[in-house]
This record gives C-alpha cells, structure tokens and sequence, in this order.
C-alpha cells in the first residue's frame, strides 16, 4: 500500500482531534515510576532486613526469635503463612522457611519459633549462634496453609506434630485476640509432654476461653500421665468433636503424621475438600519413600552437569537443590516443600525421584521440570537451572 | 562482558514469539523474566490436586488443520504444533441472568442466527443485517490488510472505509430496536475492556468473526502447555533463558541501544531489545530520563491504563454437570446495561452488579482437572487505582468481602457451588500487577480507544535504535495479538540486522 488508506476511513480527522486534546490533558507517566515496585513491597516484599529483638526459650530444644523490621515496616499476613530466611552459613548460600508463630493482629513484630533438627545447618545455627540484636534477612509472607472464610468451616479442627503447632498458635491467639467467630479444637502429638510448644500458654487459653480446646497426646508417657496417649486416632478425634460435619481438619507436621491421621480423618467420612494439610518441608528419609527405586543407597553420588558448564556431584539422599546450593549456584527458592515451584529446574537428562503428590504443573512435566528441592537424584543428570 | 545478538525483556507471549522468532534464526539470543515461569498472563498455578488456568478463556484465530487460521500458521511457523494439542469449544457463548433469561450460542454462524431469531423474532431481519456486515466488514478489511491489497480504495471496500472507526453502540442502535438483544451482542466487551460506545465496531466486527469462523479453543495443559512449548523450542534452538531474573536498565547511548542490566547486577551487551514490559516500565524505569526522546512521553500520555481483573479461581469435587454448568463460557449479567455506566462498577473496589465471565474448561476438556472434579475461572474487570488505595492491614479483608460478593453471585445461578469447593484462590488487580509488573495491574495495556489503535501509534518501534516492543500495550491485546505481536517484533530486528 504507497498512501495508508485509514486516512480516508470516515472519521480519521475527528479521531485526529482527539488525539490532540489527549495529549494535552494527558496522563504525566514519569510519575509511575517504579509505582508497580513500591506498591507490591506492602504486600509481598521478595526480600525484607529484619533483625533479632528478642530470643525467647520455649523448650529445651525451641527458641522463639522475635522479629522486628529494620526499616521498621511489615507487611500484614494471614495466620498460618511463613516467611523464608536466606541465609549464608559456612559459605553456602542457602533458605529455609518458619512459619510466623505470633498473631496477625500483632503487627510490630513476627515471631518464629525454632525447634532444633538432628545435624540440621539452620536450626542448629539459628538456636546457637544468633544473639539479640543480629539482622536476617528474609522473603516477604507467603504459602497456602490458612483459614479461608469463603468454604472453610467456622469450627476448625487441628492437628499438629511437633513445630507443627506454629501455624495454630498464630491462628488461636488471632481468634482470642481479635474476638473472632471461630471454634478451634487442637490436637498436639509430641513423644513427651516436655517436648510441646506452647503448652503452658495453649492450656490457659483453653481453660479461659469455651472456643478453644486445647488436647496434648503424647507419644511415650511418663508414669502416672493422665490424658491421651500414643498416635492421633480417628477414634480420639471423633470422641472429642462429636459430629464432624460442618468442620474443617488442618494438619501441620512431618510426613510420617499425614500418612497416620489422612486415613484416620478418611475414616471417619470426612470428604477430601475438608482436610487441609500444611507442607513441612522434604520427606526426610527419602530412600523409605514408597516408590524409590530399592537399588539405589542415600550415600550414592551422581554427576550433574548444570547449564552445560560445570559438574557437580550430588548425593542420591539429599535434595538436588541444596547439592546445588553446596556448590554455590544460585537457585531460587522459598518454600523448600515443592509447593510453590519457585526452584523449578529443567532435567535435560538423566533421572530424579519426585514424590508424586508433589504439584507440578502437567506441562512442565511434559517438558522434564521438577521442583528441585523435593527432587532427589538417581542417575547422572544434566541440567538447566 | 556477556554478549547477545538480543535480549527480550520478559517472557510473556509477546516476549516468548519474539525470542523463539529470533532463536529459529540462528541468534544468539537471551530472554530474561523476572517471575520463576514462562507465560505472563497465559500461565497457570498449582493449588492441592487442581492446575488452575490464569488467564485464556477463548483462544482466537486457530482454525482447523484443514482451515488453518492466522494463528495456527504463526505457531506452526515456530515448530511448535507438535508439542501442543488443541481442544475446540463448540460453544461460543452462554449468558446468564439472574431473573432465569438464558443463552446459549454455538460457534456456527447459522445456528447463532437461527437461536437469536428464534429469541428475538421481532429482530429477525436486523439479525441478520448485523452478522452480514460483521461478515462483509471482516472480509474486507482482511483483503485489504491481512493480504495487503496494492490498490485498495472506498468502491472496492465500502464497510471498511465506514465503519472502522465508528463506535459500536452507533452501528448497534442503527440495526437494533430490541436493547436485551444488542447488549447480548455486545458482551464480548469484557474481552476489550471498554463498553462499546467506547470502543469501535471493528472489535465486535472481528472477534465475532475469528470466533466463528476459526472456532474458540482451548489448550490441553492449559496456556502454560503453549508457554512451555515456545520456550522449549526457543531453548532447543539455542536460546537461553533465565528466570528469576528481572532487568533493572536498559543501556542507552547516543539514541540506541547498547545493552542491559539485570536485578543481579550482571552487565549485558546487545543492540538489540525486544521489550514485552510495558512502555510504561520501558521509558520510565529501564530506560534513563535523559536518553529517553523528546515527545515519548507526551505520546504516551494521551493514552490511558486498561482495567485490572478481579478473579476467582475454584476446585470443586464434582462433575459441572452436577452443578448445572453446561457450557464453558458463561457470561453472568445482572442487567442489560452496556453503556458507560458498565465503568461505574469498574471503578470501584466491591462487587455487586458487575458483568463476569465465567470459563469451565472441563466442559470441552474432560481431562481439565483431575477425574470427578471440575474448575471455573470467574473474572470481572476492575480498574487497580482504587484497589492501589487500599490499606495493607485492610488488604485481605476487603478481598474476601468482594470475593464473598461474587460467590454469590454465582451461587444465585448454580446454587450448589458452595457445597464442593475443594480449593479456591483469589487475584486482585494487586496479584495482577505482582505477577505482570504492569502499572495499575493493567491487563489489557493502554486502553484500546480508536486513537490508540496500531493506526495512530508508533506500535512496537520506538525512537531509541535497536528497541522494539512486543506486548499487549503496543496495540491489541488478547492471546493471539500478542503472540503475534512477537512474531512481528522479531520480524523487524531481523529485518534491521540484514539491512545493516
Ligand atoms: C484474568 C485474565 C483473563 C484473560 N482472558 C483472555 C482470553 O480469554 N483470551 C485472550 O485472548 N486474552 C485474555 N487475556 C489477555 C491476555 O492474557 C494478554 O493480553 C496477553 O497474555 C498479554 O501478553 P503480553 O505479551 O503482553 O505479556 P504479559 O502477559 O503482559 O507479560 C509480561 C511479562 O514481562 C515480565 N516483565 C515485566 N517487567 C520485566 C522486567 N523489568 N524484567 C524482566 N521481565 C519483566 C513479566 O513478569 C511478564 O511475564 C486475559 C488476561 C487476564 C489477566
Ligand atoms: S522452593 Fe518451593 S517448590 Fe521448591
């Protein structure tokens, strides 16, 4: 076409006009300069410099660290949501998440509450090393694990295992604190009275509010305990509860938990949809995960060649993400429990194991993505980061 | 200092063709996307055993392998078909209204026409008239532009030298008696952003047309599987791609470009960059104030920011059908209105009376979410502003109010929702501008007045040499625009390259 034609379209000069007078009155765009960022850092910061104001003990083996922000803002969260802390131990760049223990309503502080992990990096390092005063840095709120009041039930009934009591503690003193129309039974397993969290404030607040129902059941018992022992049953539950319509089941704590009290909760009729459970990091022995190829031993080491550059070796027990994080690559992450996919990696050869509840996106699959920090090697692999 | 024959800022669909044209080239190209995820908009998210999909309702311009339409051909052209497969919807759309009016239009222009006349057979010959000049305005406007006719003029083409630039509710109120009809006809102003005295009638004209005559498609895995597919094919031609990592300056020296920098603070050295962030973001954050022309800006401002979305995304343990969902595009209305009073509801944080869409992909797909489950995607447009006013503190509240709003709403036409909600997520216009970086969590670009249309605007190139834009905001907005925006875009670098 030599002359563009729309000139002649019937009601080119008027458009032309308007044009004109738009410019005119027109909208000063420099202004929105970085608008986008500074907006979405109120809400979802992806990183925040906090420091340490207070250590509190719990347990022998738990602390809480109380947070402050160092530039003195923090963004609101739901109750139940964690943060991640990115940390730098020993020279391996590395994160971990914790669920903020204290309430939404309290809003100068974040508390997270830190139970220590057998030749865990973090935990041991967080309990031992860090003083009052100390900075962190760490990822705004984030995760999926909270009351939502379109379909959740006003009557909640909760389980927890071990630091799994840190997303409830944060829930029950919301409700008592804030007044809100909710009813909370919480079930608490530990192997011993000593080892729970929270118990002293949960108990009080059970005796001193009808809503919340506060019930340890420990695992190996002193002599003389009174009060439920052993596992968490669907027997117990429902003996508690009454009726489980109309209530919604919560779970937080490690895998071997799930795999107890799911069915137990299946039992008792109460529908997939109801039951929610909170991810809790990867599977610990992964080699006693149903599914893993028997033949291959946690100490066994394979090659893994990432973005064609450089291989490393990564052991066949450990997540292939923190082999990467050991050899100081640079991978994101944020919730190291393979639900968020932020540390997806693209498998260009070779073979991992990934549980299969783990949620990856049907094309991603199709393509070789994984999660790679529930991802566990099982033969020499290349990647791409 | 790393070197590339290009960098594309972004991996959104416009971003994704771009990079994928230039890569099938043989260059050395490197694509750059702030989020962990190929897609922008057209991707999808995991929440317990549900995918759920973000943003396609209606796939455009696909055609039948034996009626390929312009879309198909661009993604064939980047060897992607195979690794895709495409699920056509035999609905074109359902309306629904709350005092029990139902419609329920299939993608085949004889059966559209006969259950309207059916419907309004006071309108039957307007009926008529109106899908004779969508037909006669589309194939017109094709011949001239989409095949590039040497000699076009007002004789050979009539309705394109008429109605291009005229209003829509104009051409509506000339055929139309019956307002219920005309604001039926109209509902696709949702997929626009503007309401059809706003917008012209050549939108109505050719999105009417590619839905029918190409179909309405959906995508197996979602329009993540398509956003996997082109980086896949991007990356196999040796293109590389890094997510995670978001560009903080483009490098501009003497009016062109010379290279990048990335949040990491890793220096890039390229000519060329195809940008799919916004101008917006382009000229006010990436580019420095000083190097950006004189008049940019001034152009830019006499444009204004699309609507966000206010989304609603459910799991449910049962089939639709259980649910009385028997079709998978449902427009919910609460009145006939199509006028500007559609912008009031817009402008304002809740929800009550607003127009929404409603997708149920396991009604063409029933391999969508996992077997004896289903999903809807229900969206509405809201502007950011007043969502950007809001408290953080009161933040979570007010979604769940307006999320609650619209529950409703849906739960006044299929009663049972409520009962099998396994999972639900809601995006704000804030999720929106989280996810696409956009001003005002826009997801439709500048508004698309007239005077913003490709014909008045300077479209993807830009006065800085070596920067183009591929994007909604350099035109059209909408899937098959955008991806083909990219291919466009890396069209004219290859172009430039050869020429120099
Ligand atoms: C809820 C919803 C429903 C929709 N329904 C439909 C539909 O049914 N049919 C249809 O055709 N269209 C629909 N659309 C519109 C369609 O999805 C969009 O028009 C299209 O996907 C936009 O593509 P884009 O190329 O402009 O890129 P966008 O999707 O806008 O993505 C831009 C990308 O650039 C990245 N980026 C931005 N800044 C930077 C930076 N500085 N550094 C690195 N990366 C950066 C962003 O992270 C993002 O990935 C819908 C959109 C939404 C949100
Ligand atoms: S860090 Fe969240 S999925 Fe791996």
């Amino acid at each position: 076409m030599k002359k563009p034609i729309f000139k002649e379209f019937d009601g080119y000069n008027g458009i032309v006009e308007e044009i004109e007078t738009s410019r005119k009155y027109g909208t000063d765009y420099a202004v929105y300069r970085d608008s986008v960022d500074k907006q979405i850092n109120l809400l979802h910061p992806s990183r925040m410099k906090l420091h340490i104001s207070e250590i509190i003990d719990e347990t022998s083996s738990t602390k809480t660290l109380r947070l402050v922000s160092q530039d003195g803002y923090l963004p609101p969260f739901l109750a139940g949501q964690y943060i991640a802390l990115f940390l730098e131990l020993s020279g391996i760049r590395t994160s971990r998440p914790y669920t903020i223990s204290s309430p939404p309503n309290q809003t100068g502080f974040y508390e997270i509450t830190i139970r220590r992990v057998e030749d865990g990096l973090v935990s041991n390092y967080l309990l031992d090393e860090v003083k009052k005063g100390d900075g962190l840095e760490s990822s705004g709120p984030a995760g999926q694990f909270y009351h939502n009041p379109l379909f959740h039930d006003r009557t909640m009934v909760c389980i927890a295992g071990g630091s799994g009591i840190t997303p409830f503690r944060s829930m029950i003193r919301e409700i008592v604190e804030c007044g809100l129309e909710r009813a909370i039974y919480i079930f608490y397993g530990n192997k011993n009275l000593n080892d729970a969290i929270f118990h002293d404030e949960l108990r009080s607040l059970s005796d001193r509010f009808e809503n919340i129902n506060y019930l340890p059941v420990i695992e190996e018992p002193q002599e003389g305990y009174e009060g439920p022992t052993g596992f968490i049953t669907g027997d117990l539950i429902r003996e508690i509860i009454g009726e489980p319509a109309e209530k919604t089941f919560y779970l937080c704590g490690p895998q071997g938990m799930y795999d107890f009290c799911v069915p137990e909760l299946e039992r008792l009729g109460i529908p997939k949809r109801k039951i929610r459970k909170d991810v809790y990091g990867a599977p610990a022995h992964i080699c006693d995960y149903p599914g893993w190829p028997e033949e291959i031993k946690a100490d066994e080491v394979f090659a893994v060649k990432v973005d064609g550059g450089p291989t490393i070796e990564a052991r066949a027990g450990e997540p292939l993400m923190l082999a990467l994080e050991k050899k100081g690559m640079k991978i994101s992450s944020l919730c190291r429990s393979g639900e968020c996919s932020k540390c997806r990696v693209k498998i260009l050869s070779g073979k991992v194991f990934q549980p299969a509840w783990v949620p990856v996106r049907k094309s991603d699959r199709q393509f070789g993505y994984v999660h790679s920090c529930v991802s566990f090697p099982v033969a020499d692999l290349e990647i791409l980061l | 200092m790393e070197k590339y024959d290009a960098v594309v800022i972004g991996a959104g669909n416009g971003g994704l063709t771009a990079s994928a044209g230039l890569a099938r080239k043989g260059l050395n190209v490197l694509l750059l996307e702030r989020h962990n995820i190929p897609g922008g908009c057209a991707t999808s998210f995991c929440r317990g055993r549900f995918e759920f999909e973000v943003a396609l309702h209606q796939l455009s311009g696909m055609g039948t392998p034996e009626k390929p339409g312009p879309l198909r051909m661009s993604l064939a052209s980047l060897g992607v078909l195979d690794d895709l497969e495409f699920v056509e919807m035999s609905d074109l759309f359902s309306v629904w209204m709350p005092d029990g009016f139902r419609l329920a239009l299939k993608a085949d222009k004889t059966r559209v026409i006969s259950v309207l006349e059916e419907k309004f057979p006071h309108q039957k010959e307007a009926i008529n008239r109106f899908f004779d000049l969508v037909y006669k305005y589309a194939n017109e406007m094709l011949a001239a532009f989409f095949f590039k006719d040497p000699s076009p003029s007002r004789e050979k083409y009539p309705a394109l030298y008429k109605y291009a630039f005229k209003p829509a509710n104009e051409v509506m109120d000339d055929i139309f008696s019956d307002p219920l009809l005309k604001n039926l006809l109209s509902v696709y102003w949702g997929y626009l952003g503007l309401p059809p005295n706003r917008l012209s009638f050549a939108y109505f004209a050719m999105l009417f047309f590619v839905y029918i005559e190409f179909k309405p498609f959906h995508i197996k895995g979602g329009s993540q599987a398509l956003s996997n597919a082109i980086t896949n094919k991007f990356l196999s031609n040796g293109g590389t791609a890094r997510f995670n990592c978001g560009v903080k300056k483009i490098i501009v020296k003497n009016g062109a470009v010379q290279g990048v920098i990335t949040e990491d603070g890793d220096h890039i050295e390229t000519k060329y960059v195809i940008s799919n962030a916004s101008q917006v973001t382009t000229y006010t954050q990436l580019v420095d104030s000083e190097e950006v022309p004189d008049g940019v800006l001034r152009e830019m401002g006499g444009r204004s920011l699309s609507p966000s979305a206010f989304t609603m995304f459910i799991g449910f343990d049962c089939e639709p059908g259980e649910l009385g969902i028997t079709e998978t595009t449902n427009f919910l209305l609460d009145g006939i209105d199509a006028t500007d009073r559609v912008l009031n509801p817009m402008r304002r944080v809740d929800i009550s009376d607003e127009t929404m869409v409603m997708s149920c992909y396991d009604v063409s797909d029933p391999d969508f979410s996992p077997p004896g489950t289903c999903q809807v995607n229900i969206v509405t447009l809201k502007y950011g502003e007043p969502w950007m006013r809001i408290p953080p503190t009161q933040y979570h509240r007010i979604k769940y109010r307006c999320a609650e709003s619209m529950l409703r709403r849906i739960e006044a036409i299929f009663p049972d929702v409520r009962k099998h909600i396994e999972e639900l997520e809601v995006a704000t216009p804030l999720t929106h501008m989280r996810y696409l970086g956009h001003p005002n969590g826009a997801i439709y670009g500048f508004e698309q007045y007239t005077k913003d249309s490709m014909f008045f605007q300077p479209g993807r190139h830009s006065p800085i040499g070596g920067l183009y834009f591929a994007s909604g905001w350099i035109g059209d907005c909408g899937f098959q625009p955008t991806l083909q925006a990219g291919m466009s875009a890396a069209k004219s670098v290859l172009r430039k390259l050869n020429s120099n």
